[in-house]
């Protein structure tokens, strides 16, 4: 997809979408007015360490982060979220349930075998049969993938799928050297030595100190970098200590700025941030096979009494937008003309006299006990109390988290979910119709919405897929599935002597053309 | 003294058997599980019962135990869930810097609390000893988050004189090794000397009113040769105590300091791995903290044969 808007518009287009000040878009990192340079190591923090090098096992995003300069997906992202060539020179789409991807020539994995079609039909067979790996869900629509020649596949889909190229943009479309995963077998998730392809070489992984990369000094892609000598990923779990590292020069990006710190940073002549707005959707799911949240009308009442300006400006400090729905602002799909869910506590209170709960009722809602989260879940609970409702906080651990969401063990439940390129991947595992295990916690069923959400897997046309998105979006406003907080940005910090970071709104940080003044 | 050591050695076996028992029991009872946190974003069931069963967690609990305890019996503490890493390894890999950060904060414990602990006591009700006394309630009561940002601001950030997180190895880099160490080795230290200040002040002043003190004196031993030779030796049982106790905590409990400076040791890995229900890696470390505590304590059974040798006779 061509794309005429810059990096820059693109970046004030989605504030002025969302009303958010994206005060930290200092020109410095992000456009590169000098020349680049080589050399030198780029040293950068994230909070956690890796949990794995092989992309298809992978179930963080740390992970992702470092992936992006070792592997190559298939396609790529533009800063409005198109898709790029990447692996694949093109692509074609004879018919809804065929994709023909050509291959680009010429490219080698850092272990010297080439990249080819067999290359990338045994990816795609490793992601759909090995035991472990965690892509299965994503390949799932891919019945089976043919070598048309040396240099094209293609794949035969179960059923259309319109969201599959956009899924091939992160891990489902890495490739690994079949060679290197043949040979490594389970060592190759400690050790990614010549399994890439990207502008970037796994040199080594010292467990709980650091992770170094190198310059691959024979990419297939000549304009622009790699530039940079070697990266260095290291953890920094303590939000402050990573803020000090940076400020003090011990470390040249971290992954995340904490809201709270984001109005001190940007004061800081030592450090630039770049707002990223991200993919991202945090809500609330309500639980609809039982009490309180099965009747509709109390869901509503919920909705009506809270007040979401007023959250995202006193707990997220606008670090974030109020959200209308599942899609974020950086999306094609969002629809700027469907508000969020305006507080209105007469519609509130006729809501619960409708669902027959005239004077309130209670409910406990369940949310990791993390700061922010604990915040939000005490303005929540405020808000509700002056529409008569009384909400008990359950604070919990990610891990009961999860296992309460999956077992339905909750009446109202935090979910942050890190967002998908497509729409697709922020909606149709949450609201279609499911047996047993799947995202849909809320266990919502609704025929209508099933049909909406088939129809936009099946459509490739974007502005008709964008209609159905719409669509879905006022249906999900009125039904409540969950109720939709914030699309939060996620803000990086950089030393001012990085340059020529390219901030894509799926978060993840590709340093091929990043260079050290 | 081999027979107390035999004796002692013996005595573990039931309480490690109970420890891990307790620990594997309440693990399972906590709800979580490890499949749901490593795959959160897998939707596919399949996927998800394979890796169970592959895994022994399908199984009753008391089989998992038994076959836990089987293979800890061959020397096999199984492989992490998350990583599939040998547990042995995470763990031993974690153990050197804890074990380095517990003799550093124990040394500058030792340092700071001897002499203030000693002078409080000889200048007891003076300006000194409220002075000792107002440092061991700072000490006492200063969280140990708080103190590390705040050595971290003043030393790291202001100064720039140490760096602020990370880990190196002072037996690879000797010099770069202990200045990584040093703000975190001051942080757990500071707690600890307050601790062993109030106890070694109230042991010395114990000791320095017996009989054997005022013969000493009477003998006319100089004031510095009467505590060096006759109290001291006397007032050490209950500080030896306290760092018996404390070294464990040292080894297993530094979680937040860890935490704030980055540091790859014991506790954050035991913290990290109940957050992920880890249940091979959690009983694995959480074993190994037993017998550090257990090994303490021995430790400190024959430093009180050494310094009283009535003990040793009874």
């Amino acid at each position: 997809m061509a794309s005429d808007v810059s990096r820059r518009d693109f970046l004030l287009m989605c504030a002025v979408a969302s009303g958010a000040p994206l005060a930290g878009l200092d020109p410095g990192p992000a456009v590169a007015a000098d020349a680049p340079k080589k050399g030198g190591t780029l040293r950068v923090a994230f909070y956690i360490e890796a949990a794995t090098m092989d992309p298809h096992l992978s179930g963080s995003k740390i992970d992702r982060q470092v992936y992006h300069n070792i592997y190559e997906p298939l396609v790529t992202l533009d800063v409005r979220l198109g898709i790029k060539p990447g692996l694949a020179e093109s692509w074609q789409q004879p018919d809804p349930k065929t994709l023909i991807l050509k291959l680009r020539r010429g490219v080698k994995f850092h272990d010297g075998t080439e990249f080819n079609a067999e290359a990338a039909r045994f990816n795609f067979n490793r992601m759909k049969t090995e035991p472990k790996s965690v892509r299965k869900g994503e390949v799932a629509s891919i019945d089976s993938v043919d070598v048309v020649d040396a240099y094209s596949i293609k794949l035969n889909l179960k059923r259309p799928d319109a969201a599959l190229l956009a899924t091939l943009t992160d891990r489902a479309g890495m490739m690994v050297s079949p060679k290197v995963a043949q040979e490594r077998g389970a060592e190759l998730e400690r050790n990614a030595k010549g399994a890439g392809t990207g502008p970037f070489e796994f040199v080594e992984w010292v467990k709980d100190d650091h992770i170094l990369i190198k310059r691959n000094e024979s990419y297939w892609n000549r304009q622009g970098g790699p530039y940079l000598d070697r990266v260095r990923y290291r953890p920094i779990p303590d939000d402050t200590v990573k803020l000090q590292s940076l400020q003090t020069g011990e470390i040249d990006v971290m992954d995340y700025v904490q809201p709270r710190d984001v109005a001190a940073v940007k004061a800081d002549r030592n450090v630039v941030v770049v707002d990223v707005p991200s993919l991202a959707d945090f809500a609330y799911q309500l639980n609809h096979a039982r009490p309180p949240f099965n009747t509709k009308a109390l869901r509503q009442a919920v909705a009506y009494a809270l007040d979401l300006e007023q959250i995202v400006k006193g707990v997220w400090l606008n670090v974030g937008v109020p959200a209308n729905g599942p899609i974020p602002p950086t999306s094609w799909a969002y629809d700027r003309s469907i508000p969020p869910i305006r507080r209105d506590l007469a519609k509130s209170k006729a809501r619960l006299a409708e669902g027959g709960q005239p004077n309130g009722f209670a409910f406990t809602m369940t949310t990791n006990n993390i700061p922010i989260n604990v915040q939000e879940a005490e303005v929540i609970q405020a808000q509700l109390r002056e529409a008569g409702i009384t909400m008990k906080i359950k604070l919990v651990d990610s891990a009961t988290l999860i296992s309460d969401g999956n077992n339905k063990n909750f009446e109202m439940i935090s979910y942050q979910w890190s967002g998908r390129p497509d729409p697709d991947g922020n909606t149709y595992q949450f609201y279609k119709t499911t047996q047993g295990t799947s995202l849909n916690w809320s266990g919502i069923s609704n025929p209508q919405i099933d049909a909406l959400l088939d129809r936009t897997r099946e459509v490739a046309n974007q502005a008709e897929r964008k209609k159905l998105f719409s669509d879905l979006t006022k249906i999900l406003q009125d039904e409540l599935p969950m109720v939709f907080i914030v699309h939060p940005i996620e803000p990086k910090a950089f030393s001012p002597k990085v340059r020529g970071y390219e901030p894509i709104p799926d978060g993840m940080m590709r340093f091929k053309d990043v260079w050290l003044q | 003294m081999g027979r107390l050591v035999l004796r002692r050695l013996g005595a573990t076996v039931p309480v490690l058997l109970l420890v891990t028992a307790g620990v594997f029991a309440l693990l399972h009872l906590t709800p979580g599980d490890p499949i749901d946190v490593m795959m959160a974003e897998s939707v596919d069931a399949e996927v998800k019962e394979n890796l169970r069963r592959e895994l022994g967690l399908d199984r009753p609990l008391y089989v998992q135990y038994a076959a836990w305890m089987g293979r800890l019996l061959r020397g096999d503490l199984g492989r992490s869930i998350r990583n599939g890493e040998p547990v042995v390894e995470s763990v031993s890999r974690r153990l050197r810097p804890s074990l380095e950060l517990a003799l550093l904060a124990m040394t500058v414990s030792l340092v700071i609390a001897f002499p203030v602990g000693i002078v409080c006591a000889v200048r007891r009700n003076t300006p000194i000893d409220r002075a000792g006394a107002t440092f061991a309630v700072f000490g006492i009561c200063m969280p140990n988050f708080l103190l590390a940002l705040l050595l971290i601001f003043f030393f790291g950030v202001t100064l720039r004189w140490l760096p602020i997180s990370g880990y190196t190895d002072p037996l690879e880099e000797g010099w770069n090794g202990l200045r990584s160490l040093v703000l975190p080795a001051v942080t757990l230290g500071l707690a600890l000397a307050a601790v062993v200040t109030r106890t070694l002040r109230s042991s010395v002043l114990e000791a320095l009113a017996e009989d054997y003190v005022r013969t000493a004196r009477a003998k006319g031993l100089s004031e510095w040769r009467v505590i060096q030779a006759h109290v001291l030796k006397n007032a050490l049982i209950p500080v030896v105590t306290v760092l018996g106790l404390q070294l464990g905590t040292l080894i297993g409990g530094a979680v937040i300091t860890e935490y704030v400076f980055a540091l790859p040791g014991v506790g954050r890995l035991v913290v990290d791995a109940v957050f992920a229900r880890d249940y091979p890696l959690v009983q694995g470390v959480v074993l190994l903290i037993a017998v550090g505590f257990i090994l303490s304590n021995l430790i400190v059974d024959v430093l009180y044969g050494w310094i009283d040798p009535r003990i040793r006779s009874r």
